[in-house]
């Protein structure tokens, strides 16, 4: 049985949770455990609440747990927010001279966070390194190790506060030694030694882009977009990449049109109301036909929303997206790797199709962090061998003139990076005849029309990838169908309902439009209970897959709070529904 | 050398006595006393008569949305920094649809040439009101007079920091040939604008109306000087007068030069990173 341990810390706003949960899983990491994190804070910079959860795990995990092991409070917040997920194993640290705990079965450690603040003469937002040290000594950790990560941390900010950081988590692990010594978590061994990697699904993008020779990434910042914007441009000069911050989405979109035409690899980055600004200019790189990667951060909306909180709330806006009849690919990455995969495949559809294509994530996917073998990610990096289709420096001319709208059966005509002297051709956001001038010809409208559909049907044939299927659809008692980032919590499910005897498959889609209605009805063809899970209210894979497939997945469990799913709720809600059954 | 004929493609559609066809040809003009050839240069145009001059030029072009042609050349030029980009766009385009990116191009003196059709009309709608009308002019959609008074490009453009601010007349072409020219020659962002006589949908700004309202710049006018260039600009904002030539023109490095990516080779050419190893030890 797989083995779990899940640490959470919460605080203030401003007082460096994030920091703190990104080392912790990093530590994690470097001590052989595999890790995956979660974390929560409100749209503000001070004085909202962030917490911060990281499960550990002696083999790949892909999603937190409920049951919280090691709760640290940096305020009572934090006690009074989680009290429902502790249990009598939970271990709950805090300072007595903040709050009080009554006695409810709960390990509790006093750790005096502000004494140490105080006696150090350290500025408050210290007091995460306090804690994280006494989580460390918690986890029976050496000292050395979080030692090295402050230092590799904080370097930015010189050897002072480097100093000042590991004394005072020095402070917090020195008081769990001497004082809590019978409390001390008998974790579970590690139990391999491969380097890994912590990343997000932003990260994971980025890493990506970097590797698919992406040469311009231009953005305007929204949350949970903007970790690419700012790791992108924090790489900028080390890759040779232009990254814009431009004055608003639309410049964003037409600045990375007019680089794409000029015949660099350029994507964008964004969120539901960016995208919605964008939506126009998609429809130009459809009849242009300019190549286009655009990645969609999703977070609840409407409008402004929840700004930090997670949904998937944009997926029929995003195949709908823009005027006209155009064709676009939209993918959804499911976790870290997919992300890697499927951003690195993005950037050759966008040429060989010359067309948009969107990738799709959900705040969850894009701002949580999983660990992942070194070796394998570095593989796939440098592996890499750009497929950039019909586009080239050269055209030939033997035949006369150049056509940069030339009809061709599979839709796609070659494109002329423009420079090459002796021809000259201009790309046109009006309906135009093969060498790009203006018509409004009907014949002329109806070949061009049918060109660029052509491209939907040469994709289906050479690139939609059918849903991947975890489990075995034909001994599951029921089949999960779902997309992104549900992928973590329902494998993780799969694996609590195979303990209990059940069997269940998962159909996880990541190539979501244009689908392939013969070959997706085959997956839905067995007399199967199917269970739509979705982290949106109108069940938008439901709809989609009715619109495209005929399918008609009737059971659904959505959940639109803004909060990710929990494995916990899906085994409960089958099994609730298991033993509902049993009784009629 | 290339000829006005190789850079002519479809008989223009202007309606005849249209101030664009005086634009075309100055514009076709430059190109080729600058030794341009249609292969040698990008031009984007936004959407409006002004706009439609891509069916009647050649060049490598990218005919866009209407407002978002700045966009579009700013992104041409991180892509190829070496290359003249030229923008032809409309008032409505520029400074109505497209005026936050205007603004901001100004402010990273981009590399470009913006070259504005400034006539008052929404032209190729049929006549609507422009953000550069004058105050209390009709039109179809504002019947009554428009209650706004007009944008002041040459200011705007002076104050948000371009570096190269001219104003030519659709009926003066051996000027606008010298004005464009001079765009093109200066690194930074340079914005022509130029009154165009639509003959259609107003019949108040005519060629007549025009060749009375214009005048030249003084003698002894420094267009180095941001206190006399901001000075002449805001004038037509008090007086019926519209100054034509170079307002103003400095130096100050363009967007790409402070880019140390684009210090070498462009952007296009340059060669392809791969030392991913050293990337990944951020996450670990």
């Amino acid at each position: 049985m797989q083995k779990k341990f899940l640490w959470k810390i919460g605080g203030e706003a401003g007082f460096g949770i994030m920091t703190t949960g990104v080392l912790f899983s990093k530590i994690a990491s470097r001590m052989g455990y595999h890790v995956f994190d979660y974390n929560e804070y409100p749209s503000l910079i001070r004085g909202g609440h962030n917490t911060y959860e990281v499960l550990i795990s002696d083999s790949q995990v892909h999603a937190s747990k409920q049951e919280i092991d090691l709760l640290v409070c940096l305020n009572k917040e934090t006690f009074t927010n989680h009290r429902a997920r502790l249990s009598v194993p939970s271990t709950v640290i805090y300072d007595e001279e903040d709050f009080q705990i009554e006695d409810d079965g709960y390990k509790k450690i006093n750790v005096p966070f502000k004494k140490i603040l105080r006696e150090t003469q350290s500025p408050a937002v210290m007091i995460n390194n306090i804690a994280l040290g006494a989580s460390l000594a918690m986890m029976r950790w050496d000292f050395e190790v979080i030692a090295a990560i402050i230092e590799k941390n904080f370097a930015r900010k010189g050897q002072q506060v480097v100093e000042q950081n590991k004394k005072v988590a020095q402070l917090g692990y020195t008081h769990i030694k001497n004082t809590a010594a019978t409390f001390i978590s008998s974790l579970f061994p590690k139990v391999e030694h491969e380097k890994k990697i912590v990343i997000t699904g932003n990260e994971s993008f980025c890493l990506a882009a970097a590797s698919a020779d992406c040469r311009l990434y231009a953005a305007y910042p929204m949350t949970p977009s903007s970790s690419i914007l700012t790791t992108l441009a924090s790489w900028a000069q080390k890759l040779g990449m232009v990254v814009r911050h431009a004055e608003d989405e639309i410049s964003v979109i037409n600045t990375v049109l007019g680089a794409s035409w000029a015949g660099v690899r350029a994507a964008i980055g964004t969120s539901g109301g960016g995208f919605a600004l964008m939506v126009e200019s998609i429809s130009f790189a459809g009849v242009a036909e300019i190549p286009l990667v655009i990645y969609l951060g999703m977070r609840p909306g409407p409008a402004t929303g929840m700004p930090t909180w997670t949904e998937q709330g944009d997926l029929l806006f995003a195949v709908h997206a823009g005027h006209g009849e155009f064709p676009k690919i939209v993918l959804a990455p499911g976790d870290i790797d997919e992300m890697a995969a499927l951003t690195m495949k993005a950037f050759d559809l966008a040429d060989i199709y010359q067309t948009p294509v969107i990738i799709i994530a959900d705040r969850f996917l894009a701002e949580s962090h999983r660990s992942t073998a070194h070796a394998a990610f570095h593989t796939l990096l440098s592996s890499y061998k750009p497929d950039r289709g019909k586009i080239q420096p050269t055209a030939d001319q033997t035949n006369g003139k150049y056509l940069r709208y030339k009809i061709t059966e599979d839709g796609i005509s070659p494109m002329l990076i423009p420079g090459q002297t002796g021809i000259y051709y201009q790309s046109n956001s009006y309906e135009h005849v093969e060498d790009g001038h203006t018509t409004e010809e009907a014949a002329t409208r109806i070949e061009q029309m049918n060109k660029r559909g052509r491209k939907i049907d040469t994709y289906i044939k050479n690139h939609f990838t059918l849903p991947t299927v975890i489990g075995d659809l034909k001994s599951a008692s029921f089949v999960f169908v779902s997309w992104g980032g549900n992928k973590g919590p329902i494998i993780e499910a799969m694996k609590t309902l195979q303990e209990k005897g059940i069997a269940s498959a998962y159909i996880h889609f990541t190539h979501l439009f244009p689908l392939n209605e013969v070959r997706i009805k085959v997956l839905f063809s067995l007399p199967k209970r199917y269970i739509l899970i979705e982290n949106n209210s109108h069940a938008q894979l439901a709809k989609l897959l009715r619109q495209e497939t005929g399918i008609h997945i009737t059971e659904r469990f959505l959940k639109y709070d803004g909060r990710p799913f929990y494995p916990e709720e899906i085994v409960n809600h089958v099994t609730r529904d298991v033993q509902r059954s049993t009784k009629i | 050398m290339t000829t006005i004929q190789d850079f002519s493609g479809y008989t223009p559609t202007w309606c005849p006595g249209c101030g664009d066809w005086g634009i075309g040809a100055a514009v076709k003009t430059a190109f080729v006393q600058m030794g341009y050839s249609p292969s040698s240069l990008f031009v984007v145009f936004g959407i409006g008569c002004s706009g439609n001059m891509n069916d009647f030029l050649n060049a490598y072009a990218l005919h866009a949305l209407h407002g978002r042609s700045i966009p579009n050349a700013v992104g041409m030029k991180f892509a190829r920094h070496k290359t003249p980009v030229v923008v032809i766009a409309g008032d409505g385009d520029c400074y109505g649809e497209g005026g936050n990116h205007f603004l901001h191009a100004c402010r990273g003196n981009h590399d470009i040439t913006v070259v504005v059709h400034d006539n008052g009309v929404y032209g190729l709608t049929t006549g609507q009101v422009a953000p550069t009308a004058q105050k209390g002019f009709k039109s179809k959609s504002t019947p009554a007079g428009i209650i706004e008074i007009p944008v002041n490009p040459l200011s705007l453009a002076v104050s948000q920091g371009a570096t190269f601010v001219a104003q030519g007349f659709a009926g003066n072409i051996p000027q606008l040939i010298d004005l464009i020219k001079k765009g093109i020659q200066h690194r930074g962002f340079s914005l022509i604008n130029i009154l165009q006589p639509c003959v259609t949908f107003n019949k108040i700004n005519t060629y007549a109306y025009y060749r009375e309202k214009v005048y030249e710049m003084p003698k002894d006018y420094d267009p180095s000087s941001f206190a006399q260039a901001f000075a002449k600009s805001l004038e037509p904002t008090y007086i019926e007068k519209f100054p034509v030539g170079v307002l103003y023109q400095v130096q100050r490095p363009v967007f790409t030069d402070l880019l140390p990516q684009l210090s070498g080779s462009t952007l296009l050419e340059r060669s392809r990173y791969d030392d991913f190893g050293s990337l990944l030890e951020d996450f670990v």
